[in-house]
């Protein structure tokens, strides 16, 4: 019974968090739902994570530039393709079928930018067709070009490993954080890259009609999106390919004289993680609506990793349960508190507070919070089942001996 | 029938000659003793053999494919497994996930549950049965040495190569190790013995390899090979006697 303990909680876990948007009506609902939904967002992150360093034990550095480059490549897809049913003449494009697809040149950074497309515009008659392609094939784009460069940095690195992974990972995303401040033209720096809604017109669920504004459908989009990446994963880990990623993290020259392929279960834990981080960040990108280099910052990366080693960085379910619940601590640590003439300004002081949770997680408790509780029920009985198989052996020699 | 041709295998660490044209043959299930003092490049040659390090001029050929060039995944899969002197059995994944490892890497589409039972045979021959959910690292250094072997018995190759096996064992548990290879080798399989337990190897093994500073220096039976005085020289000095049980030193470095 106290195996099923996890997998029951998870059901129950589920079912609330289903069913908590239509029963919760209190006057801050936008507010809980946005934090349900940037903590869904963290979830995914912390979870994919652990799967690669706590799993494969690849301390990659660079988890949130692959979720950047999911957010980044959605949010050019966003802003730079068009269909238009006449070619422009001004812009770069290519026909497709009776259409063509046309790609903007760099927009810049003035408010309103005049594009190529802009121009053409001004020639054509009010009958041209221009549309964008769906934001969810820029969103699944993403999810692709994250898996290539989470191929490229896993073969980059496959000969690296501990603090040299750490480092290479963090000089891999420091990179691609100046790349993207530098091409202001294209990226719009910190300016920002504005993208669409996910539901730009809206959309009606359950009989409700609800606007692009409205919290509940992206809600359960992230809600979505996090039980199939933890799904996947949990299917992966108990796969053969989770099986080998760990004998990789334990001893690499071990797993590969026993026939493991090392070499393609690290690249392809790379790119699997990445995916999924690049998931994350594409939805939670048209969520947020505007996305600048500051979304992967160090300190961002390093959130996560808290996330994951408070939670416990061996198991996907606890490492997501450790960011949604570090991350609401957080949030509510916001509040500001007094003790008798001192106000204790929790704005500064959460994060000390944020930084002794993980230190004092680090020295006492390795394996994260949660994660020993989930070994606790489901390794139940292992240790009655040692001792009464060796009692048993015993017995059995015992009797031998006696009749030899 | 195996077939292991090792011909002129050089290697070169910078400015150190750790293996001069050392070459032999393995034909068919033979019992051989790989020896010779620290230093000497035993371990030098298996990483060569098993292709965690490539040769820098030689080749290594296993029933008649070419093997020196391949990564170890693909040797090991090929039909050459081996241990390592220092025991490393995956501390963090239970004794059955140990074993499951190399039987699911050899067998594209099978899942852990076709190999319950074969695990299940050899933990009770290797006599750690009870130990099957335990973690790795909640086993004795003996009980790790012995998931090592286990997991040789899993991967079911053609020539096993055992670097110190008995370094550290018990005198039960070496009992257990002699009836694993005696097992091994009635299986019609060719074992690898390094070793510096001389009365294990001069009870199991029919023919002894020396080493000595990358040099191959003696191959043939041990009556004649215990009296071959390049070895006694070489290996034991002039005042020592090789049918002795000593084990002049335990450790070695790792990648020599």
């Amino acid at each position: 019974m106290r195996q099923r303990i996890p997998l029951i909680a998870g059901c129950i876990a589920v079912v609330l968090l289903a069913i908590f948007p239509l029963v919760y009506g209190r006057a801050d609902y936008d507010y809980v739902m946005h934090m349900w939904i940037t903590a869904f967002f963290y979830a995914i992150l912390a979870s994919s994570w652990a799967l690669l360093a706590g799993y494969a034990g690849q301390f990659s550095f660079g988890h949130m530039a692959f979720m950047a480059v999911g957010a980044y490549t959605a949010g050019l897809f966003n802003n730079y393709l068009y269909f238009t049913s006449e070619a422009t003449n001004t812009c770069l494009e290519i026909a497709v079928g009776s259409w063509w697809l046309v790609v903007l040149d760099p927009i810049g950074v003035s408010a309103e930018p005049f594009t190529c497309l802009d121009a053409a515009r001004q020639a054509w008659n009010s009958e041209v067709v221009v549309t964008k392609p769906s934001l969810w094939f820029g969103i699944l784009f993403g999810i692709i070009v994250g898996g290539v460069f989470g191929w490229l940095v896993g073969r980059l690195v496959l000969r690296l490993r501990s603090a040299y992974l750490a480092l290479f990972t963090l000089g891999f995303s420091e990179i691609l954080r100046a790349v993207i401040s530098a091409e202001i033209q294209v990226t719009r720096g910190q300016a920002g890259l504005e993208l669409d809604p996910l539901f730009p017109a809206g959309i009606s669920l359950f009989g409700t009609a609800f606007s692009a504004a409205d919290k509940l459908p992206t809600y359960y989009v992230m809600m979505a999106l996090f039980l199939v990446c933890l799904a996947t994963m949990t299917a992966l880990e108990r796969s053969r390919f989770g099986l080998f990623v760990r004998s990789i993290r334990e001893d690499e020259d071990a797993a590969a004289a026993l026939g493991v392929d090392t070499v393609h279960y690290k690249v392809l834990v790379f790119v699997v993680t990445s995916m999924i981080a690049a998931a994350a960040g594409a939805v939670q990108a048209h969520y947020i609506g505007i996305i600048t280099p500051n979304i992967f910052i160090i300190l961002q990366m390093a959130l996560v990793v808290a996330m994951a080693v408070v939670g416990g960085l061996e198991s996907i379910a606890a490492a997501a349960v450790g960011a949604v619940v570090i991350y609401f601590v957080l949030e509510f640590l916001r509040n500001s508190f007094t003790i008798g003439s001192v106000t204790i300004d929790m704005t500064t002081w959460r994060l000390v507070f944020f930084g002794a949770l993980v230190m004092v997680t680090l020295r006492f408790q390795r394996n994260g919070l949660l994660h020993p509780l989930i070994e606790w029920c489901t390794r139940a009985g292992v240790a009655d089942e040692t001792v009464a198989k060796r009692v048993a052996g015993a017995a059995t020699d015992g009797a031998t001996e006696a009749e030899q | 029938m195996i077939d292991l041709r090792v011909n002129g295998i050089e290697k070169w660490f910078g400015g150190l000659h750790v293996l001069k044209d050392v070459g032999f043959r393995v034909a068919g299930p033979e019992l051989i003793g790989l020896i010779g003092p620290n230093g000497a490049g035993k371990t030098t040659l298996t990483n060569v053999l098993d292709g965690a390090i490539k040769p820098t001029s030689g080749t290594v050929y296993l029933n008649g494919a070419r093997i020196d060039h391949l990564p170890p995944y693909r040797v090991a899969r090929a039909g050459l497994g081996r241990t390592f002197q220092v025991t490393r059995a995956f501390r963090r994944m239970t004794v059955l996930e140990n074993l499951f490892v190399p039987a699911l890497a050899i067998s594209p589409g099978s899942t852990q549950r076709d190999f319950r039972g074969k695990a299940s045979e050899i933990l009770e021959f290797l006599t750690i049965d009870h130990l099957r959910n335990e973690y790795g690292r909640a086993l004795s250094g003996g009980q790790q040495k012995l998931l090592e072997l286990g997991r040789l018995l899993m991967l079911n190759p053609d020539i096993v190569i055992l670097d110190e096996p008995f370094a550290g064992v018990h005198p039960r548990l070496m009992e257990i190790i002699y009836r694993y290879i005696a097992r091994l080798n009635e299986d019609g399989k060719a074992i690898i013995l390094i070793s510096h337990q001389m009365e294990s190897i001069f009870t199991l093994c029919h023919r002894l390899l020396v080493l000595n500073y990358g040099d191959l220096i003696a191959d043939g039976d041990p009556e004649t090979v215990k009296n071959d005085p390049a070895v006694i020289e070489a290996y034991l000095g002039e005042d020592e006697d090789m049918s002795g049980t000593g084990t002049p030193e335990r450790t070695e470095r790792r990648d020599a």
